[in-house]
């Protein structure tokens, strides 16, 4: 076998094995969508079926949107995902290029601290956290809602880690010839990280758009509730609406995919450049 | 120096978990001892003894009410607001907060934070949330609200939903919504069977399963009953065998928590489980009973499962699920053995007020409470779910007689709930999720390695007993 044709079938069994992984992560996402169009009864067939009998049921979502508010609470948790997320890449932003290029007293303390909070599990801070919103007025308010978000120290360490890469010498010439450093940061680091930063805000987008118990917890009106709450509001007890469930779900994933399509090369391209700092 | 930092950051992450900690605990502790001001909150009664009308009266509302419910819910708000509400100055706020564990959460937070003016006036809770709110220190009981109220006449509702939220004498909360379990079973598959009555107990289910084919109509493949025991359906199992000295057995000591904090097993001194646990092996021995957590009202839909065990609270969804598909059969709950009485356990939820030192808000919150729980709202809820309409008063209601004529099913459930014993009461124990876990972790256990029943009654109580040992250490007071 020559070496080219070596490379070859090396190249094709890591495709069919990328497609095959690809298949089974994909697969949870295609089930949902196709279920959203199942009528309850098909959901009990035999031999069970992937594809719905008809794609032109739009009952499920006709049900789900009458049961509960969810376009309502899609927006809430537009507002919350969009305003935490906007908030958290600044801040790590700003934080992160303090840790790259400058030089002062404490400096790896400090990092190591914002670093320490990575290994707070969340669910021991949600009863302080709580508390200091609760102090603070903010219940019931789309701020308390993010407010616990608006620090993230592993974006932070990702965005230092991908600033790293980009030379001091850069800086220093730029400082020389009398550029500030906000104005390196927005003309020269942030197009260069463009697609470890769109990744992050894409994670981050659907980590908050995905939370559930903390919203839960600091809203007491109905109409501040977020999208995954009136997800909950389809089940009865001993009594899972798998149909109306799965429409709703179809609804609230909607905006993560749009997000996906748009940013889908800055993502692979922010992936595979975050391996290689990693 | 690398090391030396790691070293420091090790330090820091645990001071950080530790205070975390502490702080937890400490809210705990502070919050803790309230639990006896009560008589406080009653002295407050007395002070402000409000009564006045005119003043308008916004009144929170915490449920979890879902699905067809919830829809219901918020009729019945309205409903309140437009009509008695309106009459009285009162207008009510309700608020869905998730599955019940999440509102027992909820409350959890708020009471570790004693953050007490977040409470709502009214709550729903199950008997996940139950204990938090007996030990807040701002319940006001249906005593208390009767105390300023004797003209209601709390005869009208049904004695078994009551019980259900009476804890050692006091009345905590009122029944909404109320249900229990009991059979379903796909007649039309009995029928072609030459099944003419519906099993009664483990053993008759067997039976059945001998008669019945292996697969459906449809070839598929036909499941009899399909059911992992947890901690509901140990407590009927277990609470149908009668006691020694009452009608019931129980699953942990203390009337299975009820009279005071469950400490200890009491089903495998006094043999009961090794009983069940013998028929229930058996039953899955001969192929009658598959060993399914989940996923039963689908089978059942699909008619792939005979024997359905499930709330009555469902009756509503299976009726318009089935659509006429096949006959819709419905028993009492199977029982144990001949021996063993009929009977299960009350499930649902309360209505539990709260009283943060303003008396007329706390009244304006049982006038809704009432309300809730009058004749025609319980009558709606009935036909609207499957829930027991728990005032006596929606017999005379024509809308409520028509539906317990035209669906006999939902009349089962009346019946067996008028049969059971109301020594038969459902276990409260602190670690209940443990709890139910590992009962279905035993059971499959038991059921897939093959094991001795003595052996798994022996494994069973030392891990639940163990269970309950740690949650009482850590929360020794």
């Amino acid at each position: 076998m020559t070496k080219k044709a070596k490379t070859r079938a090396a190249d094709i069994s890591v495709t069919i094995t990328a497609l095959i992984l690809g298949c089974i992560i994909i697969f949870p996402v295609v089930y949902c969508i196709f279920g959203a169009f199942k009528t309850r009864v098909e959901f009990g067939s035999y031999p069970p079926a992937l594809l719905p009998d008809s794609f032109a049921n739009l009952e499920n979502f006709k049900e789900a949107l009458d049961k509960t508010p969810l376009l309502r609470y899609m927006l809430n948790s537009l507002i919350v995902a969009c305003l935490g997320t906007a908030v958290r890449m600044t801040f790590s932003v700003l934080a992160a290029y303090s840790f790259a290029f400058f030089d002062f007293k404490g400096k790896k303390f400090l990092f190591l601290v914002v670093l320490a909070t990575m290994m707070l599990p969340g669910d021991t801070l949600m009863v302080t956290n709580y508390l200091t919103v609760s102090r603070l007025n903010l219940l019931d308010t789309y701020l308390g809602m993010c407010i616990t978000s608006f620090v993230g120290a592993s974006q932070m360490f990702m965005l230092r880690q991908n600033f790293r890469t980009i030379p001091r010498a850069l800086r220093d010439a730029a400082r020389l010839d009398g550029c500030s450093d906000l104005r390196f940061l927005r003309s020269v680091v942030l197009p260069v990280s463009r697609p470890v930063l769109l990744t992050l805000c894409v994670q981050s987008f659907i980590n908050l758009w995905n939370a559930y118990l903390w919203p839960l917890l600091v809203t007491n009106r109905d109409e501040m509730r977020t999208v995954q709450v009136g997800v909950t509001m389809l089940t009865a007890v001993g009594n899972t609406n798998y149909h109306l469930i799965l429409a709703a779900v179809t609804l609230t994933l909607l905006p993560s995919f749009v997000m996906f399509i748009i940013l889908r090369k800055n993502i692979v391209k922010g992936m595979t450049s975050g391996a290689l700092v990693g | 120096m690398k090391r030396k930092w790691t070293a420091w950051l090790l330090v820091l992450a645990m001071t950080a978990v530790m205070l975390a900690g502490c702080s937890r605990s400490e809210s705990e502790s502070t919050a803790a001892p309230s639990g006896g001001t009560q008589q406080e909150g009653e002295n407050a009664t007395g002070e402000n003894a409000a009564g006045d009308s005119d003043e308008p009266r916004t009144i929170v509302v915490w449920h979890s009410m879902s699905d067809d419910a919830g829809v219901l819910m918020d009729q019945f708000v309205s409903d309140f607001n437009a009509g008695v509400g309106k009459e009285m100055n009162i207008q009510v706020e309700s608020v869905y907060q998730g599955s019940y564990s999440d509102t027992s959460t909820k409350l959890r937070t708020i009471l570790q934070n004693e953050q007490y003016d977040q409470l709502p006036d009214v709550i729903q809770i199950d008997a996940t949330g139950i204990v938090d709110y007996q030990n807040s220190g701002y319940a006001y009981t249906v005593d208390d609200a009767l105390a300023a109220d004797p003209d209601y006449d709390l005869s009208q509702i049904m004695t078994a939903p009551l019980m259900a939220w009476n804890y050692g004498g006091v009345q905590y909360g009122m029944p909404f919504p109320a249900s229990t379990t009991v059979m379903y079973y796909n007649k039309t598959l009995l029928d072609e069977a030459g099944i003419t009555e519906a099993p009664t107990t483990f053993a008759e289910i067997t039976e059945a399963a001998e008669k019945l084919p292996d697969t459906n109509a449809d070839g598929a493949d036909l499941t009899v009953y399909a059911q992992i025991p947890n901690t509901p359906t140990l407590a009927n199992w277990i609470g149908q065998i009668p006691g020694t000295d009452s009608d019931a057995s129980y699953v942990v000591n203390n009337r299975n928590g009820r009279d005071g904090t469950a400490t200890e097993l009491v089903c495998d001194k006094e043999g009961t489980l090794k009983t069940f646990l013998t028929e229930w092996k058996k039953m899955y021995d001969a192929g009658a009973v598959a060993n399914l957590g989940s996923g039963q009202s689908d089978m059942f839909f699909a008619g792939q499962l005979v024997f359905f065990t499930t709330s009555t609270s469902n009756l509503n969804t299976l009726l318009t699920t089935i659509d006429g598909r096949f006959e819709l059969g419905c028993s009492y709950y199977p029982r144990v053995n001949d021996e063993a009485n009929y009977g299960a356990t009350i499930a649902g939820a309360s209505m539990c007020m709260f009283n943060k030192g303003d008396e007329g808000q706390a009244q304006a919150a049982w006038e809704f409470v009432k309300y809730l729980c009058s004749a025609q709202v319980q009558a709606d809820l009935a036909i609207g779910t499957g829930y027991f309409a728990v005032n006596t008063g929606a017999e005379e209601i024509p809308e409520y007689q028509e539906f317990l004529e035209q669906y006999p099913q939902y009349s089962v459930g009346l019946d067996q709930l008028n049969q059971t014993s109301t020594d038969m009461v459902n276990v409260t124990v602190g670690p209940s999720t443990d709890f139910y876990l590992t009962i279905q972790d035993m059971i499959t256990m038991m059921l897939e390695e093959n094991m001795d029943v003595d052996e798994a009654v022996e494994e069973m109580s030392a891990a639940l007993n163990d269970l309950l040992a740690q949650y009482n250490r850590n929360n020794a007071s």
